[in-house]
């Protein structure tokens, strides 16, 4: 048995854990605090930030130093307010919402089709078929925007929705994680329902889909997590505002109104609360042996 | 492996059917329309037609000054693996040492990670901000000047590493804490029983185990380093494109300045560049790997 960990080891381990949760949390702080700030608060200097945390704490109109009446500088939501209205984010935010759940069911259910003979069948060609899919990773989709985008333009899905979702809507590394999986089940399952007289389409669906369940729900996070935050290819894709997706319409704010820069961090924030939500809700799908096997592909 | 009853030949095709034609479409022929393009000019809204004009575009761009500039940087920006694997090592070690907490302690290291990266860059501009954000505060308090963190070279290379940095540790702390998870219980306590300390257990089981895991990351987060784009395209927004790396300069080439057929020339510059540079990388995985074993 390895002895007991010594009291100052201890300290030491949880003086590293409180440093790294300080600087995971502390720029999310900063951010939602300058969200809140209103017009003419200074967030940036120690002082600012006292302030605005007195007058939020209080809600007096009051200086804390001078003790002086004055304007109120703690919390509002009035940046909210206007991101939402002169940014016209509700648009924004159902885009995103459209694109990345499209993206995750398709990016699941695709997958998962194309895993299944790769996994289970026995056909002419399905190693080299297997290798050339596997070799679409060593591509990066930064050096083929071009192109990508040419074909987008010439099937008349540019500035599209759709234009955004098609390319990305199946991944080779999401094959290779359900082939895996499924690689799992045993084949008696599968042979009694094909005794059952259950067709090769009912058997991956009533078989293997559900047996397969953890890894296709930790698929389904990555494809949120990357298709929520993606901002290269739909700024390429996308001109028009109203198809604009959240991380271009945040973009947009930086630019438009880079005088009153809290509208962007408003922005920002109102970005970044769903994904947090939907990640707190499903993070018991996030087992580090599941990094083990995705990342190896 | 077995061969299901009563599949027709044409069964698994039509199961794998919308993956091929997706990735077919959108990864392979695009792929082989950059080698294309970057022999062409294109003009893309002009009925999309490409008139071949040899190697010409290679010629601009080995004469052209920033696509040098931006391949340098894009090597400066590799000096954010070492780092992340450090951190995330670290990391992972520290939530896998069974403090109180340590699933709390995860979840919240792995928020950075579903952070859409513009949101990450929007904060951390605020604490890079030059004449009052917090770390100029901080470095000005210890007696140092500030740093002109967002609009100089190679200041700004560092603002945007550190968001890369910050964004992408949580991850890599999952990767490794599988390795870790995976190094047996009993080589730790037998290494322990030989009188090995707590140091000794690390160096030579654990770290030993871990070993193939840094590789992978190292591989995995020096390509994702090579094409980086987001991070720097919102943190120091308005860089002079020779200050930043090779995907901007794609970006610049063919959307701001509509020049599709050597943004296709430095596209395919790149993809050799993080070819060679995976090749390498995992000849000296598999020797490490080696070393490691005997």
């Amino acid at each position: 048995m390895i002895d007991r960990r010594p009291a100052w080891l201890t300290g030491v381990l949880t003086i590293c854990a409180a440093l790294l949760a300080g600087l995971a949390i502390g720029p999310a702080v900063l951010l939602v605090m300058i969200s809140l700030q209103p017009a003419g608060g200074d967030m940036s200097s120690l002082k600012g930030a006292g302030e605005f945390v007195a007058h939020t704490v209080t809600g007096a109109p009051v200086d804390p130093v001078t003790g002086q009446a004055g304007a109120y500088k703690g919390a509002t939501t009035r940046n909210f307010q206007d991101a939402w209205e002169k940014g016209n984010l509700a648009g924004p935010m159902l885009n995103s919402v459209i694109v990345t759940g499209t993206r995750a069911v398709c990016n699941v259910l695709l997958a998962a089709l194309a895993a299944y003979p790769l996994a289970r069948m026995k056909f002419k060609g399905r190693s080299w078929v297997f290798v050339l899919i596997l070799a679409t990773m060593m591509i990066p989709d930064q050096v083929i925007v071009v192109p990508m985008f040419r074909t987008v333009v010439q099937m008349g899905l540019a500035d599209t929705l759709i234009g955004v979702i098609i390319p990305f809507s199946v991944s080779a590394l999401g094959i290779s994680m359900c082939k895996q999986a499924f690689e799992q089940i045993p084949a008696s399952l599968e042979e009694a329902a094909r005794i059952d007289g259950a067709s090769t389409l009912q058997v991956w669906w009533h078989v293997m889909l559900p047996l397969s369940a953890p890894t296709l729900a930790t698929l389904a996070l990555f494809s949120v997590i990357g298709a929520w935050s993606e901002l290269l290819w739909p700024l390429v894709v996308l001109q028009e505002s109203k198809n604009y997706t959240l991380p271009v319409a945040v973009n947009q704010l930086l630019g438009e109104f880079a005088g009153n820069v809290r509208l962007a961090y408003a922005g920002a924030v109102l970005s970044l609360v769903p994904i947090v939500a939907v990640f707190v809700l499903s993070q018991r799908f996030l087992k580090p042996q599941m990094f083990a096997g995705g990342v190896k592909g | 492996m077995k061969g299901v009853i009563g599949q027709r030949w044409y069964t698994p095709w039509v199961f794998l059917l919308p993956a091929l034609v997706v990735l077919g479409v959108f990864f392979v022929l695009a792929f082989v329309q950059v080698v294309y393009f970057s022999l062409t000019r294109v003009k893309l809204f002009e009925g999309g037609e490409t008139e071949f004009i040899g190697l010409e575009n290679y010629r601009r761009l080995v004469s052209t000054d920033r696509f040098w500039w931006c391949l340098l940087n894009s090597g400066i920006y590799l000096l954010v693996t070492p780092l992340i694997i450090g951190l995330s090592l670290g990391a992972a070690m520290v939530v896998e040492a069974g403090l109180k907490w340590a699933k709390g302690l995860r979840l919240v290291l792995f928020l950075p990670v579903v952070t859409p990266t513009i949101v990450a860059a929007i904060a951390w501009r605020a604490a890079l901000s030059e004449d009052a954000g917090a770390i100029n505060g901080v470095l000005r308090a210890v007696g140092f000047e500030g740093a002109p963190w967002l609009t100089q070279w190679p200041w700004t290379l560092l603002s945007a590493m550190m968001v890369t940095l910050w964004k992408g540790f949580g991850f890599y702390m999952m990767v490794f804490l599988a390795g870790l998870l995976a190094v047996p219980r009993e080589l730790k306590e037998a290494a322990y029983l030989d009188g090995a300390g707590r140091w000794g257990v690390f160096r030579h089981v654990v770290l030993p185990s871990v070993w193939p895991v840094v590789m992978l990351v190292f591989v995995i987060s020096s390509i994702s380093a090579l094409k980086v784009f987001e991070e720097l395209y919102v943190t120091v927004k308005g860089a002079a494109i020779e200050d930043q790396t090779v995907v901007p300069l794609i970006y610049d080439a063919a959307f701001e300045r509509g020049d599709y057929g050597l943004a296709s020339a430095f596209g395919v510059a790149l993809f050799l560049v993080i070819l060679t540079f995976s090749l390498v990388n995992m000849k000296l995985a598999s020797r490490g790997k080696e070393g490691a074993e005997g």
